[in-house]
């Protein structure tokens, strides 16, 4: 027995040993090192629709266009395209010139395994790729309904019907270079989703090679080559060396100079040779591998906040080790969404009213995101151009006496008689304790609540089948317009659509249309904000937070500016590995 | 025996029938819509159908579980909904590093905790066999989270003696990740299975047989090494052989901890995402598994005991 002991502590001690050689050295090597807090899924951009997968794909594919790393609000700016389009009069024919010289990476798949050329017809192919059903893309809403013949084309397909030869009106290329668009309707945000993975361009031959395996063997136009992934542990890239699109940015805004995030501006990227994005889910081992150095930059974990940032700034024991703190707006709003359908909470208007007053928000922020948050006073998020930091939503304040007024108001004084509300959420524990808090709140105003809690495929579901009453649900903007948000309320979008409250108002849905034909600049933030008082008033939500991610990084790592929509940035990032080094061996 | 193991096998048929349907019907009931979840959270109506029929969703229910049985027959069990992988790939990647952790974990915990319990039986009664059962029960009340967390967090990132999580593919490479979470997981089986062990021994040693021994003079240690131990093997297999279809399919909570690539989360993810074919697939193999070394179980028991005889 003692000698089972014995070979068991032998075998512990040779591989705590064995740790200490194998990992030595590791820190000077010119590499990057991120972590992603899910497990990444795939890495074909027609099938990234989470922010993980995104982080890996946006660096290895590429799109026409991106938004510049710096400059806030965001701004777009060509990619693999040679300028912004030129968009007809009547904002329905945009025209593309693309970059000449642009090459994908190399692969066994090219003759002589040299990349070649990219051209107009590989983005045409890239996109019916997206269309097509086959392929199963949950990205396809991007041009659902809006480029000419493509719904057509993507019906024909799926009854064999049509193939990828098959013309379509609005997906033309009249030369290589050249790429014209040709929509159903305004549709402006179409330069945004031409900065999506959805849209990036993918070689047809690698594709044809793979088959539904290229979500396996990504090769794209990107700064960065997939080395390797190890499934639901680390995708490994290295730098592609015949990268050569753009250099670090020379404008941003104005604190950047200070933040020395200009320093390297103009200069040849990417700056580091390799990247190792780990997929590490638990919060404690994400945390204490970032403060051994093992991780360049984590966003902060809930139950290490406290003891990480103190004042919006990192601790003194944090800053004693050179770690820094970047705080940013996440382009997102959490909400209370009422079914509009709903006898009770659908049609009494005071009922929704008391319900948001009686919520305690500021509180709910403290508690569940250690204070990581700014009341939503509407849907719109900080960020974008329709967002108004100085408008206060009349019923957002925490009011218990002025929510018991509307109680009265809506028939139900002090509660009584009121039916008792069910509130839908999904069955982490989170959920839950965000549920009991909800209840807590509406108790004090005498109405009863009753939890439903299910898995994530049953509560959306109880949604699209219009059958939950009131639930918890969040919003991640997929690109910085209010539009993104506000089409979760336009009447044509009621659920099974992504318009869960099925919320209909008329002046609303004509004043959406009335926007969707308009480009960016004021007159559209006008519109977007006479929607945002509608929905104030009619309340079909109660908005709830705007949260804030708090990111940390060691000082070894330079030119460090996230943003939750801005994902191909591992090029502008430079690690100073000497620093890296010798701060690593003090922590 | 051949005879005893074909009709076993062919008992199994029905077994795993009812498991099948079973499996499918409860997804059918509660599983939410997997269509309008492929689809993803822009998805229209129309969108949900085409998604529908790609997933041979809008096919009557009995050509549903049609096409299930013949998966499971040219098993073949396609790819994944929600992550668009193959499913017999994503189990067969993580199975060796399941296996990895768990297989050399698992014996480890055995061997340590069968020596203890001869030792406690060699001892019982005494203050250390009291001392020793206190012990087991404190380290059962504490939950699995509280090893880990304190493995982690003292052992890995205060002291050093570990890396805090990672893996490597290669066969040489990965032991520099594993020895934490195999300790852990010994740590985590010390409790429950030396009292249990305890137990079957204690059992075994009021037997006639080991009077007899006892009269003829042998030696405690000897009777207890090679009478009690090889008298109580039959609830030691069973242990052991009925615990193995569970090393297979990992162990969740350490593999997420310590980011071992393995298919602990695999049913858990599949449920949260709808994910159909890999539950059914999961299941499937699960039930198999279990039936598997439920009939290995039993041929052992007629191995290590004449008495029984396999009819």
């Amino acid at each position: 027995m003692f000698r089972s002991l014995l070979i068991g502590l032998l075998v512990t001690s040779s591989l705590a040993g064995f740790t200490g050689c194998t990992r030595k050295g590791r820190e000077a090597e010119n590499t990057l090192n991120v972590v992603v807090s899910q497990n990444i899924k795939g890495l074909d951009p027609i099938l990234t629709s989470d922010v993980f997968a995104n982080i890996v794909v946006s660096n290895i594919f590429e799109g026409l266009l991106h938004y510049n790393y710096l400059k806030r609000p965001l701004a777009l700016e060509p990619m693999l395209a040679a300028e912004l389009p030129k968009v007809s009069e009547d904002g329905l024919t945009h025209t593309f010139k693309l970059r000449p010289g642009i090459k994908f990476q190399d692969h066994e798949a090219f003759p002589n395994g040299k990349g070649r050329e990219v051209t107009a017809e590989d983005f045409i192919y890239s996109w019916r790729r997206l269309a097509d059903p086959a392929n199963q893309s949950d990205g396809f809403w991007v041009f659902d309904g809006k480029i000419a013949g493509l719904n057509e084309w993507r019906d024909k397909v799926a009854k064999g019907e049509a193939n990828y030869t098959t013309p379509i009106e609005g997906l033309q290329a009249p030369d290589k270079q050249t790429i014209v668009i040709k929509l159903t309707k305004p549709y402006f945000q179409l330069h945004y989703v031409l900065a999506m993975s959805y849209t990036a361009v993918v070689p047809k031959e690698v594709v044809d090679k793979y088959g539904k395996e290229f979500i396996n063997h990504p090769v794209g136009t990107g700064p960065f080559k997939f080395e390797s992934w190890t499934r639901n542990s680390q995708v490994v890239l290295v730098r592609n060396p015949d990268w050569n699109l753009h250099a670090y940015p020379s404008e941003g805004e104005a604190k950047d100079t200070e933040a020395g995030l200009l320093a390297d501006a103009g200069k040849k990227i990417p700056f580091v040779d390799k990247v190792v994005i780990q997929e590490i889910v638990e919060d404690q081992p994400r945390w204490l591998n970032f403060m051994k150095g093992n991780l360049d930059y984590v966003q902060i974990p809930k139950d290490n906040f406290d003891g990480a940032v103190q004042n919006d700034k990192v601790s003194a024991e944090l800053a004693a080790k050179g770690i820094k703190l970047w705080i940013t707006p996440e382009p997102d709003v959490t909400y209370t969404a009422f079914n509009m359908l709903d006898p009770v909470v659908g049609k009494n208007e005071n009922l929704r009213k008391a319900i948001s007053l009686a919520l305690d928000t500021p509180t709910l922020i403290q508690k569940f995101y250690n204070g990581r948050g700014i009341v939503a006073h509407s849907p719109i998020p900080p960020d974008v151009d329709a967002y108004d930091p100085s408008f206060k939503n009349p019923y957002k304040e925490y009011n218990v006496t002025k929510a018991k007024e509307f109680l009265a108001k809506a028939g139900f004084p002090e509660g009584k008689n009121a039916p008792a509300i069910e509130y839908s959420t999904v069955n982490s524990s989170t959920a839950r304790q965000m549920a009991e808090y909800f209840k807590q709140n509406m108790e004090k105003i005498g109405l009863k609540v009753n939890i439903v809690s299910t898995s994530w495929p049953q509560f959306t579901t109880k949604i699209r089948e219009k059958k939950a009453q009131v639930w918890g649900i969040a919003w991640l903007g997929d690109y910085p317009d209010a539009e993104n948000f506000l089409q979760l309320l336009y009447g044509q979008n009621v659920s099974p659509g992504p318009n869960g409250s099925n919320y209909k108002n008329k002046e609303f849905d004509v004043l959406y249309v009335k926007a969707s034909h308009l480009p960016p600049g004021p007159e559209r933030a006008k519109l977007y904000q006479q929607m945002r008082d509608i929905v104030v008033k009619d309340m079909p939500w109660v908005p709830g937070a705007h949260r804030l991610s708090y990111t940390s990084y060691h000082g070894w790592l330079k030119n460090f500016k996230y943003h939750g929509i801005i994902y191909d940035y591992f090029k502008y990032l430079r690690v100073d590995t000497k620093a890296r080094s010798e701060m690593k061996a003090k922590l | 025996m051949l005879k005893y193991v074909s009709r076993r096998l062919v008992y199994m048929v029905p077994i795993l029938f009812g498991v099948t349907l079973l499996t499918f019907v409860l997804f059918n009931v509660v599983g939410g819509d997997p269509a309008a979840q492929a689809a993803g959270r822009h998805a229209s109506e129309e969108q949900i159908q085409i998604f529908r029929k790609e997933l041979g969703l809008d096919r009557p229910l009995p050509m549903q579980y049609l096409f299930f049985l013949q998966q499971i027959a040219t098993l073949d069990f396609g790819r994944s909904w929600a992550t668009k992988q193959e499913i017999l790939t994503m189990f067969s990647d993580g199975v060796g590093p399941s296996l990895s952790l768990t297989l050399p974990a698992f014996l480890l915990a055995q061997i340590i905790t069968i020596a203890l319990a001869l030792l406690l039986a060699r001892y019982r009664g005494t203050h250390f066999d009291r001392a020793t059962k206190i012990s087991c029960l404190a380290l059962m009340s504490m939950s699995s989270l509280v090893y880990i967390l304190w493995g982690q967090y003292v052992l890995a990132f205060q002291w050093g003696l570990f890396p805090i999580s990672g893996w490597d593919a290669s066969l040489t490479g990965r032991w520099e990740y594993l020895g934490l979470p195999i300790l852990i997981f010994v740590l985590l089986s010390l409790g429950g299975n030396i009292l249990f062990y305890r137990t079957v021994f204690l059992d075994e040693i009021y037997h006639d047989y080991v009077r007899t021994a006892r009269a003829k003079g042998l030696g405690e240690t000897t009777i207890l090494f090679r009478h009690v131990l090889r008298n109580a093997l039959i609830p030691i297999i069973t242990r052991v052989v009925l615990q193995m279809p569970f090393l297979i399919l990992g162990s969740l909570l350490l593999e997420s901890f310590f980011g071992i690539p393995g298919v602990g989360n695999l049913v858990v993810s599949a449920i949260q995402n709808a994910d159909f074919p890999v539950l059914k697939a999961m299941t499937f193999l699960t039930a198999a598994l279990y039936m598997v070394f439920q009939l290995i179980s039993d041929v052992l028991y007629a191995v290590v005991d004449p008495k029984v005889q396999l009819r």
